[in-house]
């Protein structure tokens, strides 16, 4: 983790970071082009309208079919980012792509798709029952991360990549990579690479996991927190959960949920370590402690509020109603995350792909392999013997 | 071990890049809000 002395010389990069990320390289300085802003979110939004259509019907259209567990095993990101990425593609033919870029606000969609998911953490819950949850996500995402972080360097991958990667396998995928981004100043390129390589490596997770948990003989509780830990988006968890049964899926959900609830910890880190060692210059004052707050996706804050927000209304009203008052917020979130994830599909540029070339895969990958053995082992001393 | 390590040259637009963030936690805690307190109910966005 040392700094180049070259920095001084060279460009910096475009900053990953909220607007920056999102906006379109060619006019960013200019002025807002309402019709274009309109006439993309108008894309957007039916891309993410085909997504819930197609999410709704498939499962049905296919259920006589051999493909019918498929189907329903498949979940909304998937359609998302296909549909993103056709959406890509056909903009893309048709020369509008960059025109229309600036309401791919991925960033903005899934942030508030996670202030919304704060609702649905019950910290009391967390605290109370989720112990052993508490404890494999300290140990999995610290294990985890340091594991990425070093090979990461031992491949000599970029210091904002590293941690891009090694927040996205050790907490939640796409929502860490982005809150780890804001924290480290990511490039936008590096973001969508992060984000790619999560989608790759989740979906085979879906179902891989729940049947290797088989092979294996796991019970549900540790099967549950096995799966919890290891695949990186909540979407996927919850898919893979499902697969592995009821119980499994309650455990799953708990642990990922805790990590989910480490992002702000992480970011906060980073933030830290990348103010005052990584972009330290030798001719530079010392970063003034304000930097910190700057760099805090503030995000995280709207979170915690709905976390705390969410606790006291359980504990305030009849719980029939505060699930179905869970159930409206869930439906919200879902469309944020798919505006998140099609956006994603309509972002993704292949140039950035070729760019990184094949080292952060390779740390992606052993990052992965490390996370499930570690897992693993964590889940089975943690939850043995634990009931539902 | 790392191959850039570039200035941190303010993003520009900074009050920008910031505003993002702070738009979607408003956004979201004033939907929520709004969920609370049965202004959106549950046919909205099925």
């Amino acid at each position: 983790m040392t700094t180049s002395s070259t920095d001084d010389v060279r460009p910096a990069p475009t900053p990953v970071n909220e607007t920056d990320a999102l906006a379109p390289e060619p006019d960013r300085p200019g002025a807002v082009s309402w019709p274009a802003v309109a006439a993309a979110l108008a894309v957007v939004l039916a891309l993410a309208y085909l997504t819930k259509y197609l999410d709704k019907n498939v499962p049905e259209w296919l259920a006589d079919t051999s493909l019918a567990r498929i189907a329903k095993s498949v979940e909304y990101p998937v359609y998302a980012i296909a549909i993103g990425l056709l959406g890509n593609l056909v903009l893309t033919a048709t020369g509008v792509r960059d025109r229309l870029a600036s309401a791919f606000r991925t960033e903005f969609f899934i942030k508030t798709g996670l202030v919304l998911l704060g609702v649905s953490i019950n910290l009391s819950l967390l605290v109370t029952a989720a112990g052993p949850a508490i404890v494999q996500a300290l140990l999995l995402i610290s294990g985890v991360f340091l594991f990425a972080w070093w090979i990461g360097g031992r491949l000599g991958l970029d210091d904002r990549l590293r941690a891009l990667l090694a927040s996205a396998v050790s907490i939640c995928g796409v929502s860490a990579a982005i809150a780890a981004a804001g924290a480290v100043r990511a490039r936008r390129e590096q973001l969508a690479y992060a984000a790619s390589l999560v989608i790759l490596f989740a979906l085979p997770s879906i179902f891989l996991l729940p049947w290797l948990a088989d092979v294996l003989g796991l019970g549900d509780a540790v099967a549950g927190a096995w799966i919890g830990g290891n695949i990186d988006t909540t979407a996927a968890v919850t898919a893979a959960g499902a697969l592995a049964g009821e119980d499994a899926l309650r455990i799953a959900t708990i642990v990922k949920v805790t990590q989910n609830a480490l992002i702000g910890v992480v970011a906060v880190a980073l933030t830290a370590y990348f103010a005052y060692r990584v972009e330290r210059r030798t001719d530079a004052a010392r970063p003034r402690p304000v930097e910190l707050w700057h760099r805090f996706p503030k995000f995280v804050l709207g979170f915690v509020a709905a976390s705390i927000i969410g606790t006291v209304y359980a504990n305030s009203v009849p719980a029939a109603e505060n699930t179905a008052t869970q159930a409206v917020a869930a439906n919200f979130r879902t469309w944020f995350l798919i505006l998140a994830f099609v956006s994603i599909g309509l972002e993704f540029r292949l140039t950035a792909l070729r760019e990184a070339g094949w080292r952060p895969i390779a740390v992606f990958a052993s990052a992965t392999v490390a996370n499930i053995l570690l897992a693993l082992a964590l889940a089975a001393v943690l939850f043995r013997g634990f009931t539902v | 071990m790392s191959d850039e390590t570039p200035t941190p040259a303010p993003p520009p637009g900074r009050a920008a890049w910031i505003s993002e963030d702070w738009a979607a936690t408003v956004v979201g805690l004033v939907l929520l809000v709004l969920i609370l307190t049965g202004v959106v109910s549950k046919g909205v966005l099925q």
